[in-house]
């Protein structure tokens, strides 16, 4: 049987040390694959072309980190807890080049790929600047008139990026992948020409077998499948862990500026060998403890965690 | 009985939730707009349909959160799904009667700026558009919650993340964007439509309160008063009660 269990720091190894393009799962403070993201910047990749539909912690620390050349994204925030400090200064400054989309027209482009269709349409983005934006930059953008109805429309160009990366709870060693609640990163995994799935826990064969209806992408997308427990941390995986809101408070301090993030990259990233030493770092089992979900909520009951403690 | 209380954010919570009627979808984002949508549910719509653009369908939180991507949001859900699922089929197929919108900035044609801000030749950038461009693209109306203010309700936007009517008249619908029915926009000091010659803005009711003149002081542009333009209604002790026992027992958004 075709195994693709794999370590994360040789996954992460494979990938080309400069330029690779990337797909990061994530939705601001949730299932974003912080684990992944950490291991590419202890490796020190560079010059990376990246993908984020709600750009979230990850991108934001690959950006601070000096990692990303380009950056498409469709908006981000680490919801009440700040912004994307390192990404909005890279804007403001033109260090990176950053194409922003609507979250649809992003998702769109997966679509396509995720299909292996050549393009789409969509009547999303027109008249704004955020499509005259595109049109200058993009080359797998375009505007025209559809031969069937006469009408104006945005023609988005299929995106199969080199790698997308997502985070979810369960996958078994052939790469059937168990995902519990929304999935807006469906079609940017499956639009990957290599997906590799970071997951809570590899399941057996025979659990995928007896709930098939709870898989969401089918083993033969999957490229790569990481066990990394808490490999959100400390952004939250539904039914699994809740976010960690002092941790994501401390981050929403740090990005605000390059030289305090320097400070927290050194510390918790460059300074740890893992994500078990970052999460140790953050407060360990104690704090992983106090945000460990409720099964019928998925997500910490008591206590108010939006980081006032 | 003496005259009925209420805070402003109550009056903008109750005013938004009498827009909403029985049986309507609606995309709904974290704040006014969520706490607007659950009184119309508590009231006069219960078979409202909530959409969070992340994926989910009618969710019945119990505790708050900080945002659409808590898990605490997701509770007893009746459908998990894509961004395809939510913004690329049920939006874009034309099943939103309401998309909810805020934003930094909107002009007198309801254009909205969601992305940036540029002071002094230097731009500031927030956190863009995510899925606020495409809900103003393809529901039937949208509602935009923005407070009342020169630097947010402009003559001429930074930059244009949202399409509203464009440049008014029939300038949407010849760049060949759907004709949305209706763009409201609601804030502190009054609540504003779209006249039906030009689709700019124009006031439809002021709060109570409110005079004429701090809407002219407090808008970038010359803003126009709708023929036959009313005291906006006040909020019945009813509704007051929901907002403040049922729906944010701990005051998070109407206060």
């Amino acid at each position: 049987m075709v195994d693709k269990v794999r370590d994360l720091k040789e996954v992460v190894s494979e990938i080309p040390a400069e330029g690779a393009e990337i797909a990061l799962g994530g939705f601001a403070i949730t299932r974003c694959p912080i684990a992944f993201a950490c291991e590419l910047i202890r490796q020190n990749k560079r010059e990376m072309s990246l993908y984020e539909i709600i750009g979230s912690m990850d991108a934001d620390m690959l950006v601070g980190a000096g990692a990303v050349k380009s950056l498409s994204y469709g908006g981000g925030s680490l919801d009440r807890f700040g912004r994307l400090g390192r990404i909005n200064e890279a804007i403001e400054n033109g260090t990176i080049d950053v194409k922003e989309y609507s979250g649809l027209g992003l998702t769109l482009r997966f679509t396509a790929g995720s299909m292996g269709i050549p393009f789409i349409p969509t009547k999303a983005m027109l008249g704004t600047e955020i499509i005259q934006n595109l049109l200058k930059a993009e080359p797998a953008v375009k505007v025209g008139q559809s031969p069937f109805d006469g009408e104006s429309y945005v023609f988005l160009g299929a995106l199969q990026p080199e790698y997308s990366v997502i985070h979810c709870q369960y996958a078994d060693k052939k790469g059937n992948v168990v995902t519990e609640g929304p999935v807006w990163d469906l079609d940017l995994a499956k639009a990957g020409r290599k997906l590799i799935v970071t997951v809570e826990k590899i399941v057996s064969t025979e659990y995928i077998k007896r709930f098939p209806e709870k898989v969401i992408i089918p083993g033969v997308y999957t490229y790569a499948v990481v066990e990394a427990p808490y490999g959100a941390y400390p952004t939250s995986v539904y039914k699994c862990y809740d976010y960690d809101a002092r941790a994501l408070k401390l981050y929403a301090g740090v990005n605000t500026n390059q030289h305090d993030f320097d400070e927290y990259l050194s510390k918790y990233v460059l300074g740890t060998k893992d994500h078990n030493e970052f999460i140790e770092q953050m407060g360990g089992i104690a704090r992983l403890n106090s945000i460990t979900a409720d099964p019928v909520f998925g997500y910490a009951m008591g206590g108010k965690n939006d980081g006032s403690d | 009985m003496g005259a009925i209380r209420y805070s402003t954010n109550e009056l903008m919570a109750v005013t938004a939730s009498r827009l909403l009627k029985d049986g309507q979808n609606i995309v709904v984002g974290l704040g006014l707009p969520q706490v607007a949508t659950l009184l119309a549910q508590n009231t006069h719509a219960p078979n409202i349909n909530i959409i969070y653009e992340i994926g989910v369908i009618n969710p019945e939180a119990v505790d708050p959160g900080v945002g659409i991507a808590d898990p605490r949001l997701w509770h007893r859900s009746e459908y998990f799904t894509s961004f395809i699922g939510t913004l690329g089929e049920i939006l874009q197929k034309g099943l939103v009667d309401v998309g909810f919108l805020g934003g930094l900035q909107i002009d007198r044609y309801g254009n909205i700026n969601s992305t940036l801000v540029r002071t002094d030749g230097k731009m500031r950038h927030f956190t863009g558009s995510g899925g606020a461009s495409d809900i103003a693209t393809f529901s039937r109306n949208v509602y935009v919650i923005i407070k009342h203010e020169r630097r947010k309700i402009v003559d001429t936007l930074d930059y244009l993340t949202t399409a509203g009517y464009l440049r008014g008249h029939e300038t949407r619908r010849e760049c060949g964007l759907p004709m949305c029915e209706s763009i409201k926009v609601i804030t502190n000091l009054c609540v504003m439509g779209i006249n039906p010659e030009d689709k700019s803005l124009q006031v439809e009711s002021i709060h109570p309160g409110i005079s004429e003149e701090d809407i002219i002081n407090s808008t970038g542009f010359e803003v126009k008063m709708s023929p036959g333009t009313k005291v906006t209604e006040q909020p019945t002790e009813e509704e007051l009660r929901l907002l403040r026992e049922r729906i944010d027992p701990a005051g998070m958004y109407i206060k």
